[in-house]
């Protein structure tokens, strides 16, 4: 699904020049759940970002799916984004101004499902979520734990072959943690790919492949048996 | 997806209250104000538009020179101008001659009724105007003599109908006449608006078979309206008056080493842009009228800078959003439409609350203009024009610039907290800061400097005694062997009242221009070419010591002398006129005064007729005791109710059939200025409205950079700095901005109330204070401002601030 080849993305500012990415090269296959782990500033988080179509790569090969994207415009990129891969962050990153229904819907408004269509998908994913009885909330009427289960719930409304969680559990508690932990799992085992950047050895557990990265590279690899 | 933007839009304006309300305020004053100004000017720009041939119709106004210099400026000419020019240009399709006549009295059930917009008009008035007929032939209404035609108005209150034609009407208990037609009432927006229009053919009666005005070229007081063929170029046209005019008065004129200079005005063009001598009607002013449009437009720009300044601002609050909705598939596109759709809510918002201001404020504001808006104002489609007019340039001029800069935004930037205030924004900012405060420092100049110079001339003497002045219009229904015999006892009746301290008659008094012009005037025995033109006042024996006129030379009007009725005063701009050394070398000398002579006794000083707007004029008193017009009556304050009882009583005895009608001069004299007065005040509040809603976007704008500070000043005080160091701190920023306001609006300012100035004939010299006061008013209004976001920043306890980052 992914397959990324000497892949490279620095940084500049007026005096200084930091290496995020240094010819990396790395596939992921459809299916797989992956986790990312490396200490702060190795590039995890570019390397979610470049993956995400957030972000582009100053050089190298980004295959996704088949077709190379590494050259895609801002507008391209969101058109692929919006079709194929959900977000979950660290600080949820949920509108304030929308409830849990609006949240969760938005990403279909942009994708152009029509209204009917819309309600029947969120509300299946918030009872899926366990969370259809807070649909008229605002996100500050939430636990931390509710909050990231409506973020997960707005990443895969959309049916994404892709979901990239970027510390999913950072800020929650270690029960909250295991249920978003057990949701990814859920989701990924109906078939959806999903790269995890986290510093939880814990939640790394739960993946098929643990990729270590350093300074811009990766250095090792563990397959979880 | 439009629903969603709103929905967000909503809740947006619901959750950032004072945000809101800043921007829904400050629009609403700014589309309510340019709305009524909008009103106010379209009806000024409006005049004559309804005439059909307006883009056609040109009137023939007259320049004369003397001695190669410009000496008097009309809006009419010789009556024999508009045939002569008919038949020897073909641009010209037909021509009208209209001439400006006396109030006329009638009776109705006896009691006597005045018609006061009178004129003479030739038969090709209702081809060339557009004032479509109720009643009557229009190729016929005017061609025979003693034919009238007259307004529905006038109709209905002399016969209670407008079914009129055929009716017939005596006039000054003199002359009878039949009308033969009646117009429709013409609109307000017009420089003609007759209440009875009298057939030319009458004027031509009235002049005599020896004086044939279709050939007087030496005659003027005739107003001469061209309509010109559709192709005609009026620059042509123009041209081809010099030898025409040449041709008939070349002879005359060279002798007086004088010409005349026919020229067009465009019909459109005199409301706002004619004032010269004998206008029908007193005009706008077109430099009023495209200041008050540029007050509007600053006030509407103001608040639409808060808008972008605000929303800027506050960008870093929203770029999360943006970023998560970019995240999750939105186009920049979508994110420029939902960031204008706010926009459009917030204006709508600020729109309906404009309509509540204008409709409250209405009254008001006709009130202070002097204007007649009422609320028909919203059924028309100029109305609805400007609103969705300034709907739309609001959204799109506050809405674009907010939504292009949120909609940059890059998510992976703001979704890690990377985002921070960029200096382009900033700038940009402080920019129309600056803007801001550069335009209200602009409008508080010039509304001072408006103040200062209304006051100047209404505080200035006069030069002659106009107080405690009762002044009674001349009667018009009079037999003239009774008339002087019945004044002078009437006079004689007042002065025996102890309540009166002196009655006089005259043909002018002050307040208004001397409408007698005499031309050709020059010292018995000197040179031909130095014939002048002077104004005249006619007046009896009593008007100059009643009015308190100041003699330099000579002495008044006296009977003890029994041959003052040949005898003139001049004042000292006439007597400058003469080319005299000194006033006292003109008395006793002769003038030739239209085939007379008469002996110069006295000079008074110069004293303003007319206000401080006008420069004074050459004038020459005459005594003619049986003279018809104003009677001025000086009576104490005190005693002014029962003198106008007792003048109306002698007034009624004496001048039966007449109508009583009185005024006080000072208030007539103060109507001069109340156009100015209304100007200022006008002005005033309009620059208060600006100020104000500068100071809310500057308020909003203080609350964010504050804001923004706060860890910054919670930093600064931990390390020890004092609440007033912070405060310098944040008063700091505006001050800059203030001063360079201050840079660039000062000669701005200078060169427009200079400008402006200069339609004063008497005026203010320009004072540095006049540009110091302002800036300091404005500097105190914007740190007040300030100060009250900045102070509760500077006392807050720096723990409590460093915990809120």
């Amino acid at each position: 699904m992914i397959k990324i080849t000497n892949l490279e993305k620095v940084y500049r500012t007026d005096e200084v020049e930091t290496v995020a990415l240094n010819k990396l090269t790395l596939e992921i296959k459809e299916g797989e759940f992956v986790a990312v782990m490396g200490p702060s500033g190795c590039g995890k988080s570019t390397l979610l970002n470049i993956v995400g179509l957030l972000d582009d790569p100053d050089s190298g090969s980004f295959m996704f799916n088949g077709i190379e994207v590494a050259k895609f415009n801002e507008r391209k990129r969101a058109d692929l984004r919006k079709r194929n891969i959900g977000f979950v962050f660290q600080s949820f990153n949920l509108i304030d101004e929308l409830t849990v229904f609006e949240n969760v819907e938005l990403p279909l408004i942009y994708t152009g499902v029509k209204g009917n269509e819309r309600k029947k998908r969120v509300e299946e994913v918030l009872d899926k979520m366990q969370i259809m009885h807070r649909r008229n909330h605002y996100p500050q009427q939430l636990s931390g734990g509710q909050q990231q289960r409506v973020a997960v719930a707005r990443a895969v409304v959309n049916k994404p072959k892709l979901i990239l969680a970027d510390e999913p559990t950072g800020n929650l508690d270690s029960h909250n943690g295991n249920e978003v932990m057990q949701l990814l799992t859920e989701l990924n085992e109906q078939g959806t790919t999903v790269v995890m950047v986290t510093h939880s050895e814990h939640d790394a557990r739960y993946s098929h492949r643990i990729i270590r990265m350093l300074d811009g590279q990766t250095v090792l690899e563990n397959i979880m048996v | 997806m439009i629903k969603n933007y709103f929905k967000i839009a909503w809740r947006n304006i619901v959750r950032q209250k004072g945000y809101s309300a800043i921007n829904i305020i400050g629009l609403a004053i700014g589309i309510a104000a340019c709305l009524l100004i909008l009103q106010y000017v379209s009806f000024e720009l409006s005049y004559e538009n309804f005439q059909a041939n307006k883009s056609r119709i040109y009137r023939v106004r007259q320049d004369r020179y003397d001695n190669g210099k410009l000496s008097t400026q009309w809006v009419s000419g010789a009556y024999a101008v508009g045939n002569s020019f008919k038949d020897a240009i073909p641009e010209i399709e037909d021509f009208v001659k209209v001439v400006r006549n006396d109030k006329v009295v009638t009776e109705v059930n006896h009691q006597p009724v005045e018609l006061k917009k009178v004129f003479f008009a030739s038969s090709s008035f209702f081809r060339i105007f557009t004032y479509p007929l109720v009643a009557g032939n229009a190729d016929k209404a005017l061609s025979e003599p003693f034919t009238a035609a007259i307004s529905e108005t006038t109709a209905r209150i002399l016969y209670g109908t407008t079914n009129a034609v055929g009716k017939r009407l005596n006039l000054n208990r003199n002359s009878d006449y039949t009308i033969t037609a009646v117009y429709k009432d013409a609109p307000n927006n017009t420089q003609l608006k007759p209440d009875i229009l009298l057939s030319y053919e009458t004027f031509k009666k009235f002049v005599g078979p020896d004086n044939n005005p279709d050939a007087a070229w030496l005659w003027d007081g005739c107003l001469t309206y061209l309509l010109l063929r559709k192709d005609a170029n009026p620059a042509v046209v123009e041209k081809k008056f010099i030898p025409i005019v040449d041709k008939f008065t070349a002879a005359d004129m060279k002798k007086y080493n004088a010409a005349v200079v026919y020229s067009l005005q465009p019909m459109t063009d005199i409301h706002l842009y004619s004032h010269y001598m004998t206008e029908p009607e007193a005009n706008g002013d077109g430099k009023t009228i495209y200041l008050l449009l540029g007050i509007a437009f600053f006030i509407a720009i103001i608040a639409w800078v808060n808008y972008i300044n605000l929303a800027t601002a506050r960008a870093v609050n929203r770029a999360r959003e943006v970023g998560i909705r970019k995240t999750v598939g939105s186009q920049r596109r979508q994110l420029i439409i939902q960031f204008l759709s706010e926009s459009a809510l917030l204006n709508a918002f600020a729109l309906l609350l404009a309509l509540l201001i204008v409709s409250i404020a209405v009254p008001g504001f006709n009130k202070l203009s002097g204007q007649h808006l009422t609320f028909s104002l919203f059924s028309k489609t100029s109305f609805w024009l400007a609103l969705g007019g300034l709907f739309t340039i609001g959204v799109f001029l506050s809405g674009l610039y907010p939504a292009f800069v949120l909609s940059a935004f890059r998510p992976i930037d703001v979704l890690k907290g990377k985002m921070t205030a960029t200096t382009k924004g900033a700038l940009l900012r402080k920019g129309l800061v600056v803007f801001q405060f550069t335009a209200s420092l602009f409008l508080l100049i010039g509304t001072l400097t408006v103040y200062r110079q209304i006051q100047y001339m209404r505080k200035q003497s006069l030069g002659i005694n106009i107080d405690q002045t009762l002044v009674v219009n001349a009667p018009t229904v009079v037999t003239d062997s009774t008339y002087i015999r019945n004044m002078n006892a009437l006079k004689d009746e007042l002065s025996g009242q102890t309540s009166v301290k002196g009655v006089a008659i005259s043909t002018s008094i002050p307040g208004e221009s001397v409408r007698w012009n005499a031309g050709a005037i020059k010292l018995v025995g000197a040179d031909e070419t130095t014939q002048k033109q002077y104004r005249v006042i006619g007046m009896d024996y009593d008007y100059m010591k009643m009015y308190g006129i100041k003699l330099i030379a000579g002495r008044g009007f006296s009977k003890d002398y029994g041959d003052d009725e040949h005898s003139v005063v001049f004042n000292k701009r006439g007597f400058e006129q003469l080319g005299l050394n000194k006033p006292e070398d003109a008395i006793g000398k002769k003038i030739d005064f239209w085939g007379q002579q008469y002996t110069i006794i006295g000079v008074s000083e110069n004293f303003h007729q007319q206000s401080l707007r006008e420069s004074f004029e050459p004038l020459i008193f005459r005594l003619i005791p049986d003279i018809r017009g104003y009677l001025s009556v000086r009576t104490p304050a005190s005693k002014a109710g029962q003198t106008i009882t007792q003048v109306k009583s002698s007034w009624d005895k004496f001048f039966p059939g007449n109508t009583f009608e009185y005024f006080f001069l000072d208030d007539h004299f103060d109507e001069q200025y109340r156009a100015d007065q209304r100007f200022g005040q006008v002005f005033g509040l309009f620059t208060s409205l600006a100020i104000l809603v500068a100071c809310l976007g500057l308020f909003g704008l203080a609350s964010f950079t504050t804001l923004q500070r706060t860890k910054e000043i919670g930093i600064r005080k931990v390390l020890g700095a004092s609440v007033p160091r912070i405060l310098k701190l944040l008063y700091q920023e505006f001050a800059i901005l203030l001063l360079i306001a201050f840079v660039i609006a000062v000669p701005v300012a200078w060169f427009t109330i200079g400008d402006w100035l200069q339609g004063y004939a008497f005026r203010i010299n320009i004072h540095w204070s006049y540009f110091i006061v302002p800036f300091v008013t404005l500097v105190v209004i914007a740190m007040l401002t300030v100060s009250f976001q900045s102070i509760k920043a500077a006392i807050a306890n720096p723990v409590k601030s460093l915990r809120t980052e």
